[in-house]
């Protein structure tokens, strides 16, 4: 290294002003998440739905459920993440089932297929009813499966998942709807 | 086994970078030969364990060896062999060792081109190239690891690879061609910043800085339409570039290296700007980093990114210090580069580069800032926002028609300063052809006026770099020559500047195709059903029904159409549904029929075999195969002006 000592103030100046917000912004998006999307349904009225189960044909409506908190799940047997949260909600569905009624509603499916999915992934406890027509799904603005509603015995929608649901959150909502 | 002996490899790797950097340093200090040498040799060896762990992972993906992470993760029994092979960069891991790939190939190459030349600034530039490659070599050993061992139970199968990548051949050249674009940027930055710690900046080393510089901005510009090409015969929206933060990613330091490219001729010739090439440097490298973060780390919302991943902390670190590091370099330094000569006159070559720097610039920050804007706005407003297509298009089209203009009047005009009748004389002919393509185009139907500026500036643009290439041919064949002869001759004499103006002819034509793709696309959206057709400009395509196919690895849904253009029957177009084994959304296939004025665009949305009915999005895309063309000439100039010089060389010195 050659020539003496000298600072360009300048340099320093200009860089850090370009730099170091860039710097900050960037390690600030760790602590948000980009695909989150607030769903303008959270504390309003549940949508009512009134659809067939899958295997015995038995009408399950919204409805008749009244007084009881519900936790609505539509999912489908061609999606991946559906499989990982499955056997979670089963299990939640064994521990709270007698407090809160657990509802899946197959989007984009066939009935064939739903039945040899569930047989092949350990049956399920609580119904399944086929949203034929999509228009519950509309109703809820369903972006992608799987997304879970968390409805309060009001009515209400309490909050929603998007994408499939961890333990502890599912613990956690299932906790805030009693 | 294997995965512990890729890990060993990955550690000897990591090893020779660290013992590369201690040494290099020592070989700055003290200007050691002895460390010098042993400089070079740690970057073969760095080179050489990153070879041999790619080997063995290639080896791994092939033999099916679930026991190593990375295998079990993309890996299947079902998955063919050229598949197998490229699954090597399907995914995060595997792709950041593909990248430590590149990365010694291209520093091997490197240490293996200057030995015994630039014995000032190298010691400096080779501990850059070990510091850099520390970074990597510890991102592979650490928080991307390829080579665990997978937990027991061992799988005897796996889900294969990412269904986008055995869905089309381009996703397999892309992500290389990227990669070698990005990572070898490095070579100029560890050139740049040697020369800076060393206090130097010589117009030899300013000349091979460039020439470094050239493949890697080749490869990224190839790399960076495939991206677009693959897009667009894949994604099924009927365009080739949406702004989406991960495209940007691979454009901003396209941006800057471009800047570079031309600043590094005005120091070559000029003595001027040194300590501006430097800053282009860094600002090139550094955005490459962020460019792989923003893919990687999971912070921007895109189509195309990875899924939130462990590295993107660790990238966004290396980030900070490369930028903070080269900051506090160049406030110490840059006195060290002042400038020797002067622009004494704005109607000259080198204020027209000073000029296309400055656009350049201004088009990297309004990328830049359209980018990362969501999140500025999410961290002090609290608000989700897009910045999408209309504020990109506002903004880069009057910069980039600029530069495309400048992209004539640069060539045009001499060195130094230019009399009056030199810039009637060199413009007064491209104007006139820029003048025609507007006209044309507007006989054609282009009366907008953006599409009608661009295609007066590329008609300009390219007739100055076609005159430019003829003008040395016909010297030499007003002297006798044979026009075979001059070609030759002419070409082997000027190769740079051929290849520059190769390029440039390019660029002048994918701006055209794309400011005309952009403003007259047709577009039609319906649902058929079997026998019924609909009209979108010049054709009908009319369905005619659906059949499946069923490979062991995935399951399509194809829809035929027959397609007639100006009422006579040219053929048929297939767009498909594909889904894939082991993934769970359908990837449409779009139906493409290129010609060299118009592509006719076809994909569907859904498809009812069983209804017998398909909802079918129509579109008529002009001149965009013109956009692969300009590709393939780009490609072809960065060939002719980086392919190396001995056999030229050596011929002149037996002459």
């Amino acid at each position: 290294m050659t020539g003496e000592r000298r600072v360009s103030w300048k340099v320093l100046a200009v860089g850090g002003a370009l730099l170091i917000p860039l710097l900050v912004v960037l390690g600030y998006g760790f602590f948000m998440d980009p695909h989150a999307m607030p769903s303008p349904l959270v504390e309003k009225e549940a949508p009512g739905f009134d659809l067939a189960r899958y295997d015995t044909g038995e009408r399950i409506a919204l409805a008749d459920l009244a007084g009881k908190p519900v936790v609505l799940n539509f999912w489908a047997t061609w999606c991946m993440t559906c499989r990982y949260e499955h056997p979670l909600l089963v299990q939640a569905e064994r521990l709270y089932g007698d407090r809160v009624q657990f509802v899946g509603i197959a989007y984009q499916d066939k009935f064939e297929e739903i039945d040899r999915w569930l047989k092949k992934h350990g049956g399920s406890t609580y119904p399944t009813v086929v949203d034929v027509g999509g228009k519950t799904s509309i109703a809820y603005g369903i972006y992608a499966v799987p997304e879970t509603f968390f409805i309060t015995a009001e009515g209400v929608i309490q909050y929603k998942q998007t994408g499939a649901i961890d333990g502890a959150t599912l613990e956690r909502e299932l906790e805030r709807l009693l | 086994m294997i995965a512990l002996i890729g890990r060993l490899l990955v550690l000897a790797a990591l090893g020779a970078a660290a013992a590369g950097a201690v040494v290099g340093i020592t070989a700055g200090r003290t200007r050691s030969e002895a460390a010098l040498r042993w400089s070079r040799r740690l970057v073969y060896a760095f080179s050489a364990a990153l070879i041999g762990a790619n080997l063995l992972m290639e080896y791994a993906l092939l033999t099916k060896e679930y026991g190593v992470s990375y295998v079990a993760q993309v890996g299947g029994n079902a998955v063919p062999t050229h598949i197998a092979i490229v699954s090597l960069w399907s995914s995060l891991e595997g792709s950041i060792l593909f990248w430590g790939l590149v990365l010694g190939a291209y520093c091997a190459a490197f240490a293996w081109r200057t030995r015994g030349r630039f014995t000032d600034v190298m010691p400096w530039t080779l501990a850059v190239i070990h510091l850099v490659a520390i970074f990597f070599a510890f991102l592979i050993a650490g928080p991307a690891n390829p080579f665990l061992d997978t937990p027991a139970p061992i799988p005897t199968d796996g889900p294969g690879p990412n269904a986008l990548l055995q869905n089309h051949a381009l996703m397999i050249v892309h992500p290389p061609m990227l990669y070698l674009g990005y990572v070898g940027m490095t070579v100029p930055f560890a050139m740049g910043v040697g020369a800076l710690i060393e206090g130097r900046l010589g117009a030899a080393w300013m000349k091979a800085t460039r020439t470094w510089m050239l493949a890697p901005w080749g490869f990224l510009s190839v790399g960076i339409v495939l991206g677009g090409w693959w897009a667009y015969e894949v994604l099924g929206w009927g365009g080739y570039w949406a702004w989406d933060p991960v495209e940007n990613a691979s454009f901003l330091p396209w941006l800057t290296a471009t800047a570079f490219l031309h600043a590094a001729m005005l120091r070559e010739r000029r003595g001027i700007l040194k300590g501006w090439t430097i800053v282009l440097l860094v600002a090139t490298f550094a955005l490459t980093i962020l460019g792989t973060f923003m893919t990687r780390s999971g912070v921007f919302n895109s189509v195309h990114s990875f899924t939130q991943s462990a590295i993107g902390p660790t990238f966004l670190v290396f980030l900070a210090i490369v930028l903070i590091a080269s900051t506090v370099l160049l406030a110490l330094r840059v006195h060290l580069l002042e400038g020797e000569g002067e622009i004494r006159s704005a109607a000259s070559r080198e204020s027209m580069f000073v000029l296309n720097n400055l656009l350049f610039v201004a088009f990297t920050f309004t990328v830049l800032v359209g980018t990362v804007f969501p999140l500025l706005a999410e961290a002090v407003r609290g608000v989700k926002v897009s910045v999408g297509g209309p504020f990109f298009n506002r903004m880069s089209v009057p910069i980039g028609v600029a530069i495309v203009f400048l992209m004539g009047v640069g060539p045009a005009l001499p060195w130094g300063r230019a009399e009056k009748q030199e810039l009637v004389d060199a413009l007064s002919v491209p104007v006139g052809v820029g003048l025609l393509l507007t006209g044309l185009g507007a006989a054609l139907g282009v009366r907008s006026p953006w599409p009608a500026i661009t295609l007066f500036a590329g008609g300009f643009a390219g007739a100055v770099a076609l005159r430019d290439m003829a003008v040395p041919v016909r010297v030499l064949m007003a002297k006798g020559r044979g026009l075979g002869d001059a070609v030759a001759s002419a070409f082997r004499r000027g190769r740079r500047r051929y290849g520059g103006q190769i390029v440039h002819l390019g660029i002048a034509i994918i701006a055209v195709a794309i400011a005309v793709s952009q403003s007259y696309q047709l577009s039609e959206e319906t649902v058929l059903r079997e026998g019924e057709a609909v009209t979108v400009g010049d054709w009908t395509v009319r369905y005619r029904g659906t059949h499946e196919e069923v490979t062991p690895n995935r399951r399509s849904t194809i829809a035929t159409f027959g397609v007639e253009r100006d009422g006579a029957e040219v053929g048929t177009l297939e767009p498909r549904m594909n889904v894939f084994r082991g993934s769970m959304q359908p990837i449409g296939t779009p139906g493409v029929r290129s010609t060299a004025t118009q592509d006719l665009y076809l994909s569907v949305m859904n498809i009812d075999s069983e209804a017998g009915v398909v909802g079918l999005r129509a579109f008529v895309n002009p001149l965009v195969y013109w956009i692969w063309i300009g590709m393939f000439i780009i490609a072809g100039g960065c060939l002719v002006a980086a392919w190396p010089a001995r056999s030229t060389a050596a011929r002149q010195a037996s002459a």
